[in-house]
């Protein structure tokens, strides 16, 4: 689908977004309501235990680790925590919910009334078309800049549920259920600690839906909830969107779209979705409430469902637990220990240390990065906080992202990278001999100065020596030395290079160029 | 046959009698297959034998004690096993077609406890489906007689765990009480049945009903014998978050039958209950008078809501069993269909097949009153009467150690005679509210109604976590009245 086809359709319709994200809280270890491991994969049916398997008899404990993560959820986005909460039973027959009824959260969430606010910026402002083009402003607090604009997704609810096992479709194609003859159940995965977020319809576009999902769930790396891999499932993002005539205010029918595993289907898929309601506007037809899957392959959404089932979840309080009650003192104790969050990180960045936007939201964009950043900072001095940052983001970024690992993991440490800085900084080795230093100490562990000192690469600055070599190469290279004097000083690059390798590259380049000029002028 | 009789000895002077020497534990799980063997043909209490549990339980009592070692609290004790708890090496039917053939992964807490004191586990014992029931005329497997007289009912559900203590099959048994399940076939069966306070005994493992209102409590022919028991079974388990931290005391040691100063009071306004017979309104006045004659201040009180209790729980215990009884979906166990057309069809008719009627009606029944648009009418409704049932006993409590009521409108019935769901609920008008409410209760043996030669109930019901008080109280009245619990029948036959 040609991007023309929803900014044309967006020209004529308001698309009305609201997501629904569950994320698992990985960091929780052990299940929602037992003490099997939470993980991904694995022999089928090999974590469960009497209570994920439903089995006669078994009964729930709620893991308060789970509920711990959650009100930080809450209070990293806003959210009001509430003092009184409890878990109610979701009740319908599938076959990947053990006990026929799934323990979640109904009208006492844990945290509701959140916002988190938004940047778009780049091509995706297009879609804004009611914002007309370039510096914008939008919504209460929002600051217009690089020709983006902020706006504020309002947050209805978090609130805590086990997830279900999972289906295997055999006999049918690409698994889907259609078409299968059996289907086989691992219930590993039934009972993981899942959050579930509910965003308010305050989202216009397939781009603001992404970004929201990604302000989410840099929000939940920075906290360490959960590892939110689109891909394994941890997080899992489904939209509900609708379409109304640019000036109306009463909603359209809505779908509800499934099954997209990366932020770009959320936005493809979004954005599929209005254009095919307003094809069939357009075409005098009408939108059906239904659920649509998303199809990355085809590029498409299909119906799961011909006809909605009106479900009767019977919702009633779990009375396998006693409802819990919380302190305020408790919830300031854990607004406490809330790790900074990825935009005031990046803020800080900026005003502190004066980097690029761009640069400070890479820096700031995980927790571990941000910590190695200010680690290296303090070690090597607020002034030399861009160096830091250009070595991060150039050959630290490189060298994890090569060897798969972390950047908390690296053999280079805040205290390395720094001590390799002032190297630099302090003359005593070259920009060029940094990086190759670099390398070794990436590979060794080992110390710069140390690597500097065992492989005698100590820069030279004493101008008596340079002048020894510089003497040596404008003699042997009379010709060129005629061409400089005569107005071509661009050859001075050949000279550098001349007395760079006659120094084995340990020339101060400052101080060879400065040599050069003076004995050639 | 073994020269032991089990009727005449109780679980203090077997395990009293196991540490002396005096027999073995290996004798005592023979003296009670004996009397199974030579009763429970006609009783039918026991759905499933577990010899090779029992004897293994024994050996290592009998080794234990020859080795000098010291010996658990029942060591030896003959103990039988309601089927909606799990045990390992056992089947769990819960008397229903649904789980005719699961076989336990894991074991109860309370069950646990029983045989880690030493008990020995005879058997799983006959119930009415899914505890669905006051007579065990629900049992898939046919319905459990009274040993009172094999005519009637034992009462249900747990009318298994009542007839095996009755008939001196065992010494003890464990029952489940929902809404008097416990409570009223010992009144029907001349036993004593405890239902301990809402948290107090773990319910990790018993097979949920109403998971509100479920607890598991012991039979026994004596109020010594269930304290012995409850001592046993209760406390704190990680595997229950809804039991209770509060201290288990040693209840067996304060029964010194003294209720001086006790404040006993006499419920009043629901002894004129309808189908409440005249000879049960005047045990209890009797009981009163005993009471007072023992010393304790007995004055009247009265609970105004208690009477709608049997319409609340009717919405609140269907509405909690239609959701913990979905998971029989025959999808991982249980029955199953096995040409079923699709999931649904799957669904409808392995519960269809597996659940009998009395289990389908409560289901319906809770699953319409927790729907959309009936929630508040039904469910809703319900909750405000059992907190006004609640506010009743708090405040009577305040004012009373123990109340006196009668266990049940009536004595044993005959098979068949309440063939309209209703009357037979009617049953547990006495016993529900205590479980709405959550508090403790027990019933003792009142005497015999002087018609049908059928024993009686008295409920002494206490405070939540008073179970000292209503074990004292019970042990007070046991002695005063001088009942012998020992049906004729089974003097008769043995």
């Amino acid at each position: 689908m040609a991007k023309d086809r929803l900014l044309d359709v967006l020209e004529r319709y308001e698309a009305v977004i609201g997501l629904e994200i569950h994320t698992e809280i990985t960091a929780a270890n052990t299940k929602m309501f037992c003490g099997c491991p939470v993980a991904f994969g694995g022999e089928p049916n090999t974590r469960v235990c009497p209570v994920c398997l439903g089995l006669p008899g078994a009964l729930p404990v709620p893991n308060e680790a789970a509920i711990e993560w959650t009100v930080l959820a809450g209070l990293a986005t806003d959210c009001d925590i509430a003092l009184w909460s409890q878990f109610h039973r979701k009740q319908y027959f599938y076959p990947d919910m053990p006990k026929d009824y799934q323990i979640s959260q109904y009208d006492l969430p844990f945290c509701s009334g959140g916002v988190i606010e938004v940047e778009v910026d780049g091509p995706g402002v297009a879609e804004r078309i009611d914002l007309g083009g370039d510096a914008v402003s939008v919504g209460p607090g929002a600051v217009a800049e690089d020709g983006g604009y902020r706006t504020r997704i309002g947050i209805t609810r978090i609130h805590l549920e086990e997830d279900t096992g999972k289906m295997v479709h055999v006999g049918g194609s690409e698994g889907r259920i259609a078409g299968a003859t059996h289907s086989l159940v691992d219930f590993n995965r039934a009972g993981t600690p899942l959050m579930e977020l509910v965003s308010e319809p305050d989202i216009r576009t397939p781009e603001e839906a992404r970004r929201f999902a990604q302000k989410l769930r840099s929000i939940w790396l920075a906290l360490g909830v959960s590892d939110c891999s689109m891909e394994e499932g941890s997080m899992r993002v489904d939209g509900n969107v609708s379409i109304r005539p640019r000036g109306a205010t009463e909603l359209g029918t809505k779908s509800e779209v499934k099954n997209m595993n990366s932020f770009k289907a959320l936005h493809d898929a979004l954005a599929y979705e209005i254009v095919r309601q307003a094809d069939l506007l357009d075409a005098g037809e009408v939108v059906v409430q239904e659920t649509r899957h998303w199809d990355a392959t085809a590029r498409r959404t299909s119906g799961l469902r011909s006809k909605e089932e009106a479900h009767d979840y019977r919702y009633f309080p779990e009375p396998d637990m006693v409802p819990f009650s919380f302190t305020p003192e408790w919830i300031e104790g854990l607004a406490a220990g809330l790790p900074e969050l990825p935009d005031a990180r990046r803020d800080r960045y900026m005003v502190d240390y004066a980097l690029p936007k761009g640069d400070a939201a890479m820096l700031a964009a995980d927790t571990a990065t941000g910590c190695y950043f200010d680690a290296t900072v303090d070690i090597a001095g607020a002034d030399r906080a861009k160096q830091v940052a250009n070595w991060m983001l150039g050959d630290l970024t490189a060298h994890v992202n090569a060897a798969g690992i972390g950047m908390g993991d690296a053999r280079v440490t805040p205290a390395l990278l720094a001590e390799l800085i002032g190297l630099v900084e302090d003359g005593a080795i070259s920009g060029k001999q940094a990086k190759q230093v670099f390398a070794e100490a990436a590979e060794t562990g080992d110390a710069p100065g140390a690597i500097v000192e065992a492989r005698g690469m100590k820069q030279v600055s004493d101008t008596g020596a340079i002048e020894a070599v510089v003497a040596v190469v404008l003699e042997a290279n009379p010709a060129e030395v005629e061409s400089y004097r005569a107005g071509k000083t661009s050859v001075i690059g050949f000279f550098v290079g001349q007395v760079m390798r006659e120094m084995r590259g340990q020339g101060n380049p400052a101080v060879v160029n400065e040599v050069l000029r003076r004995m050639l002028g | 046959m073994s020269a032991l009789d089990l009727s005449s000895l109780s679980a203090r002077q077997v395990r009293d009698g196991v540490a002396a020497g005096d027999f073995s534990a290996r004798e005592l799980a023979d003296a009670s297959y004996a009397r199974i063997q030579a009763l429970d043909a006609d009783v039918h209490a026991f759905l499933q034998l577990t010899p090779a549990l029992a004897y293994e339980a024994a050996d290592r009592i009998d080794a234990a004690r020859v080795a000098g070692e010291e010996l658990p609290p029942l060591a030896g004790v003959p103990a039988g096993i309601k089927d909606n708890m799990n045990l390992i090496g056992t089947r769990t039917t819960c008397a229903s077609r649904m789980l005719e053939s699961y076989e336990s992964v894991y074991d109860c807490t309370a069950v646990r406890r029983l045989l880690d004191a030493g008990a020995l586990p005879i058997g799983k014992l006959n119930m009415d489906e899914f505890a669905f029931g006051s007579s065990t005329e629900n049992s898939a497997f046919g319905p459990t007689r009274n040993p009172w007289s094999l005519d009637c009912v034992p009462g249900g559900s747990s009318g298994g765990s009542a007839a095996s203590v009755a008939a001196g099959m065992v010494s003890i048994s464990l029952g489940s009480d929902t809404g008097g399940s416990i409570r009223q076939p010992a009144a029907l069966t001349g036993t004593v049945g405890l239902k301990p306070t809402y948290g107090r005994v773990s319910r990790y493992g018993v097979v949920a009903f109403g998971s509100s209102l479920d607890q598991i409590g012991p039979f026994g022919k004596t109020v010594d014998d269930a304290a012995l028991a409850l001592e046993a079974i209760a406390g704190e388990d990680p595997y229950d978050a809804t039991s209770a931290a509060a201290t288990v005391e040693p209840y067996a040691a304060v029964l010194d039958g003294d209720v001086r100063g006790l404040r006993v009071g006499l419920v009043t306004d629901i002894l004129e209950v309808e189908g409440c017979a005249a000879e049960v309104r005047q045990s209890v006045l009797d009981a009163a008078k005993m009471f007072a004659a023992l010393g304790a201040d007995v004055a009247e009180v009265t609970l105004p809501s208690a009477k709608h209790g049997l319409a609340a729980y009717y919405v609140i215990g269907p509405a909690e069993a239609s959701s913990n009884l979905a998971r029989f979906d025959g999808i991982r166990y249980g029955h199953r269909v096995d040409d079923a057309a699709d999931v649904i069809d799957l669904y409808s008719r392995s519960r269809t097949e597996g659940f009998g009627p009395e289990t389908i009606r409560r289901i319906m029944l809770g699953t319409y009153a927790l729907s959309a648009g009936y929630y508040d009418a039904y469910y809703g409704q319900a909750q405000k009467a059992r907190t006004l049932i609640i506010q009743d006993f708090r405040k009577a409590f305040e004012q009373f150690d123990v109340l006196l009521t009668p266990t049940t409108p009536e004595p044993a019935f005959r098979f068949g005679e309440k063939s309209d769901p209703y009357t037979m609920y009617l049953n547990d008008f006495y016993t529900i509210p205590v479980n709405l409410a959550g508090n403790c209760a027990i019933s003792v043996p009142s005497g015999l109604c002087s018609e049908s030669g059928m024993p009686l109930g008295l409920q002494i019901i206490g405070d939540h976590f008073a179970e000292t008080t209503v074990l004292r109280a019970a042990a007070a009245y046991e002695k005063a009245l001088g009942f012998d619990t020992t049906p004729p029948l089974v003097r008769g036959r043995v």
